[in-house]
């Protein structure tokens, strides 16, 4: 294994695919076993992945650079720093998870676990590529497969109307409505999520080959391009040409995030996804947006980023309450989660935009926590949504007596995405939040009271689905028994709960990529100091880094030469 | 002018690509003739022999290069020539092996189906060599001919006698604006071969001469506003012709096009930019918004080449050597995803009977196969990695945004977002609708070879284009000398067959 890790991770999943295409659709245990072989591949080789990163050394791990293409100067080059590594993790997990959640699928079944694997092999080419080309490459290999997978797999949505409350006209999602039509169906879903992100990503496409143009450099490759490209102060339309890129590839890459007011798309679709789909859809698709940005913009454009990252800060605010209000009053299970991790995506826009060691090392690990959490919610709304056929919340109820072992569950996984202490949400949550406060101190407060929306729209839903009178006609709804049914909810509860624990690892990790990106925006010199740095990592600050100078510093990656930092 | 024509035998060596097919060609109208009883496949195989002999003389050439010109610069063969004369020559292949099935529609002469196939084909390999006025016109109006005759095949269609009679009356419309074209620039300068023309004036004669030539290599490509045959003849040709008609003819007349802008205009390079951009601009966004409105398959594809052309057309704009390389890049991601989707049109049509988009419903369920190959290929002419359509996108808009064609290239993405939409639409109807008939169809062995060898094509080139690339940057080194940053870059020369 070792140095090839990431072509395991990468490649075990279309491997599967391309193995499925030979296997017939009656031989059912043989589907799930390639498509459950391929992830778990998948999976191993990203623990190991995880756990032996090395984040004293940090920089770019696990490199491989193959030629891809001379004249264009393309190389497939993929490596794994800091803020990769957890969410390959993350991908994987889901991945192996969204395998099991849709054990039950009856309809071509083949068909979906191909569409499912090369849609997670995509989004996990995305948090390893290292080329501009193939980062753009994978992320836009992830959005048709959505397509599929929601068109043939996915379920009617109820009328937008009746979503929220039908009296409630102003707590109906106004902004989405602009670009809603009405439409009910999943067909229709589907298509407005793949040419929303379509022409989102074409105006990322149009950021990055201006960044290939005026480098001048004729590559791709995002470690040249951060060190050579001089992008700052060329005139153009009376602005600089930096501005321009950072907005095209900050708003191109925010919209699959999704930022408010680009998140129209993200509820419908995640309403009409099968539940793997919705799974890996919020639990990782939506963080190609801020990984995305943070390797393109922030690594190539830090100056920019200081200068522009305010308009996340804005726009994060509305995310949130925006996200939490209209979950709050949706009644439909999905939406309410769909919503409410477009919420919680605005915590990690914050953590971002404050341009913090803390803050940003605790987006990161937001993105990681939320992926648990909201993988479970989803895998279990739709574990109701088999055994009731319905999403419509006033409807059910009292499903706990059918189901203790989902709603037990339900209630961790709404603690984890509360962010209730014993979940890894909750360090991620505080990070952000303390990470924020000197800079953004509205936004900290909006933040938090976007947590009491959380546990308000969570726990209204929770009553709503388990608790209260039971319908009889949803008697025959049962429990899931079956260890296979069981194991994905397991694994993610366990990795939840795990690293709250045991924190330090996924922290030291995280903190090591996070640490060169945030000194190079900030052009904060780190005092060189010899000693205690260790020591000083395990606490989590609110101050500046400045203890973590020799641990970089000592151990120069061939890859990131930060040589400048010293000089500064 | 004079015209000497000593010709030694190894400069008949140049013309052997050519002077095999055409003797091929009457063995094909012998064996027809004589044979009458001879099945249809067996004539076909018979053809596609004596192409793949044709294709392995260009391959051979192409590997030793083997490159020179003949009559007085008439007839150029170079790499470039025998890039597009293997580009044309396998998409006749395929199309041939396409209309095996096919051909039983016709009630009368299948046998002389193949010869006019080849005989144009024939024609558009000559167009490839075209390196004088004079040669173009001739190897123009010599492979249209054929077409003339094969849109009309159907000879009970009402549709298809109709699309025949527009095509040729559009044609020789163009056909009539060549010739004047040609008669202007050569009665303005006096000279007909291309590279003679590198120091001509801008006189208002030469200007309208050569705005005529490039209406009437615009009708040929299809680009808006010379577009206004395609949809009609499209439609009611025979699936296989329409086929060919979008993508051989395609190749050929850009690699005139390519001639006459890159050596005989040269100096004009602002000028025709201009020109370049406004039609590119046109055919895509008209292309592809009046797609949209398609009911009938073959109308889609028709638009959607109108568009995919206007986007060929942004690398002639560029005006460099990439832009052309990627031009060549393009047209090949083209004609695998092209010919592969009208293949599977022809299967289902076969099958079921009907072009329209409407029963193409469940066609996921009817025909895994079938369903599958038509998606990746209209995800590749869309653009969608890893296929081959999005590098070829994705290089032609490197080639044109190191020109600073900023205003085509946001066009460009746009559109690609619109053409999204359509493709996506006839996914919709193939994979989530339901069949009206949930019958399995039967896919014949021709058709399904095309389909894999398109498949193959349009899979390999995306996710490894590098081969590919080599090729085309080593097809266009006659234009090394257009200025261009990237032309100084070692390239080191490799020859890549036919297919790699």
């Amino acid at each position: 294994m070792g140095d090839y890790a990431l072509l395991y991770i990468l490649f075990a999943p279309f491997v599967g695919a391309i193995a499925l295409i030979f296997v017939s659709n009656r031989q059912t245990m043989l589907v799930r076993g390639i498509a459950a072989g391929s992830a778990l591949v998948s999976l191993l080789a990203s623990l190991y992945l995880f756990f032996t990163y090395d984040h004293v050394k940090a920089g770019f791990q696990f490199v491989q650079r193959f030629e891809w293409s001379r004249q264009l100067g393309i190389s497939l080059h993929l490596g794994v720093d800091g803020i990769g590594t957890p969410l390959v993790l993350a991908s994987s997990i889901l991945l192996f998870a969204g395998i099991f959640v849709s054990w039950h699928i009856k309809d071509r079944m083949k068909e979906f676990y191909i569409w499912l694997l090369i849609l997670a092999a995509a989004t996990i080419g995305v948090f390893m590529s290292l080329d501009l080309f193939f980062l753009f490459f994978f992320y836009e290999m992830s959005v048709i497969p959505m397509y599929l997978l929601l068109g043939m797999w996915g379920s009617h949505t109820k009328k937008y109307n009746e979503m929220t409350d039908p009296e409630g006209l102003k707590q109906r999602d106004s902004v989405g409505f602009i670009f809603n039509f009405g439409s009910n169906s999943k067909e229709y879903a589907a298509m407005k999520l793949v040419l929303f992100l379509s022409a989102f990503a074409v105006a990322a496409l149009m950021g990055i080959l201006l960044i290939y143009k005026y480098s001048g450099l004729n590559t791709f490759d995002i470690l040249v391009l951060r060190e050579q490209a001089k992008l700052m102060n060329i005139p153009v339309l009376g602005t600089t040409l930096d501005k321009i890129i950072w907005i095209l590839i900050f708003f191109g890459f925010a919209s699959i995030a999704p930022l408010w007011p680009l998140h129209s798309w993200s509820p419908v679709g995640h309403a009409a996804a099968p539940a793997a789909t919705s799974m890996l859809h919020a639990g990782v698709l939506m963080k190609l947006g801020h990984f995305s940005i943070i390797r393109v913009a922030f690594e190539i454009l830090p100056e920019t980023t200081r200068e522009l990252m305010p308009i996340a800060a804005v726009l994060c605010m509305f995310s949130i309450v925006y996200g939490g209000f209209v979950a709050y009053y949706a009644k439909d299970t999905k939406y309410v989660i769909g919503y409410s991790s477009s919420s919680h995506m605005g915590y990690v826009f914050l953590g971002m935009a404050a341009l913090d060691y803390i803050s940003l090392t605790g987006a990161v690990m937001y993105m990681f926590a939320h992926a648990m959490a909201t993988g479970m919610l989803f895998a279990m709304a739709g574990w109701v949504y088999d055994q009731t056929h319905t999403r419509d919340i006033p409807s059910l109820g009292g499903l706990a007596n059918r189901m203790p072992f989902i709603s037990g569950c339900f209630v961790i996984a709404c603690m984890a995405s509360i962010g209730v202490p014993g979940t890894v949400n909750f360090i991620a949550e505080v990070m952000i939040i303390v990470g924020s406060w000197n800079k953004y101190p509205l936004q900290v407060i909006v933040a938090v009271v976007g947590i009491v929306l959380t546990l308000a729209y969570l726990f209204k839903m929770m009553r709503g689905l388990f608790y209260g009178p039971m319908d009889q006609k949803y008697s025959h709804a049962h429990d899931a028994v079956s260890a296979a049914d069981r194991l994905p909810l397991m694994i993610m509860i366990a990795v939840s709960i795990g690293f709250f624990f045991f924190p330090m690892h996924l922290y030291n990790v995280v903190r090591s990529g996070v640490d060169p990106l945030i000194a190079k925006i900030t052009r904060v010199v780190p005092v060189a100091q010899t000693g205690e740095g260790s020591g000083v990592r395990r606490e989590a600050s609110a101050t500046p880094r400045t203890s973590d100078a020799p641990l970089l510093a000592n151990n120069p990656s061939p890859l990131t030469p930060y040589s400048s930092r010293g000089s500064e | 002018m004079t015209f000497a024509l000593t010709l030694s035998s190894s400069d008949l060596l140049l013309l052997l690509p050519e002077i095999l097919l055409t003797s091929w060609l009457c063995l094909i109208l012998i064996v027809d003739f004589s044979f009458p009883q001879l099945p249809n496949e067996q004539l076909a195989y018979f053809n596609i022999a004596g192409l793949v002999a044709t294709l392995g003389c260009l391959v051979w050439f192409d590997v030793n290069g083997i490159t020179g010109t003949l009559f007085a610069n008439m007839f150029a063969l170079d790499r470039m020539a025998l890039f597009f004369k293997m580009f044309i020559v396998g998409s006749t292949i395929l199309v041939i092996l396409a209309s095996i099935d096919y051909i039983h529609r016709f009630k009368f002469f299948r046998g002389e189906y193949y010869f006019l196939v080849v005989m144009s084909a024939l024609g558009m390999m000559f167009m490839a060599s075209a390196n004088d006025l004079l040669s173009v016109f001739v190897t123009l109006e010599f492979s249209t001919l054929g077409f003339y005759v094969l849109v009309a095949y159907l000879r009970e269609d009402i549709a298809s006698n109709e699309a025949g009679i527009k095509f040729f009356i559009l044609g020789i419309f163009a056909a009539a604006l060549l010739a004047y074209g040609i008669s202007l620039v050569y009665g303005e300068t006096g000279k007909l071969v291309f590279s003679d023309m590198t120091t001509v004036q801008a006189t208002p004669g030469l200007v309208i001469g050569f705005l005529l030539i490039f209406a009437a290599l615009g009708f040929k490509i299809g680009a808006v506003p010379f577009h206004s045959w395609i949809p009609d003849t499209y439609h009611g040709s025979p699936t296989p012709v329409t086929a060919f008609l979008s993508i051989a003819p395609k190749g050929a007349a850009f690699a005139i096009l390519l001639r006459m802008f890159f050596v005989a205009l040269a100096t004009f390079k602002p000028i025709w930019t201009l020109l370049l951009v406004a039609v590119s601009i046109l055919s895509m966004t008209y292309g592809n918004i009046v797609a949209i409105a398609q009911k009938n398959m073959k109308r889609l594809l028709a638009y959607s080449g109108i568009a995919q052309i206007g986007n060929v057309l942004i690398g002639l704009a560029t005006g460099t050597k990439m832009g052309s390389d990627a031009m060549l890049f393009y047209l090949l991601t083209y004609l695998f995803a092209n010919l592969g989707a009208f293949a599977v049109v022809i299967a289902v049509s076969e099958a079921i009977g009907s072009e329209e988009i409407d029963d193409y419903s469940g066609l996921g369920r009817r025909s895994p196969f079938l369903a599958f190959s038509m998606l990746i290929f209209l995800l590749s002419l869309a653009g969608v990695p890893p296929l081959a359509g999005f590098i070829g996108k994705l290089y032609i808009f490197i080639a044109a945004i190191k020109e600073g064609l900023y205003v085509l290239i946001t066009v460009g993405l746009i559109n690609i977002v619109i053409s999204m939409y359509y493709y996506l639409i006839v996914v919709k109807k193939m994979y989530v609708n339901e069949p009206h008939d949930r019958s399995p169809l039967k896919v014949s062995g021709p058709i399904k070879a095309v389909v894999y060898v398109c498949l193959a094509g349009t899979l390999a080139i995306g996710v490894y284009p590098q081969p590919v690339t080599d090729w085309v940057v080593s097809a266009i080194m006659i234009f090394s000398n257009v200025a261009d940053p990237t032309a100084s870059l070692p390239i080191p020369p490799a020859v890549i067959p036919f297919g790699g």
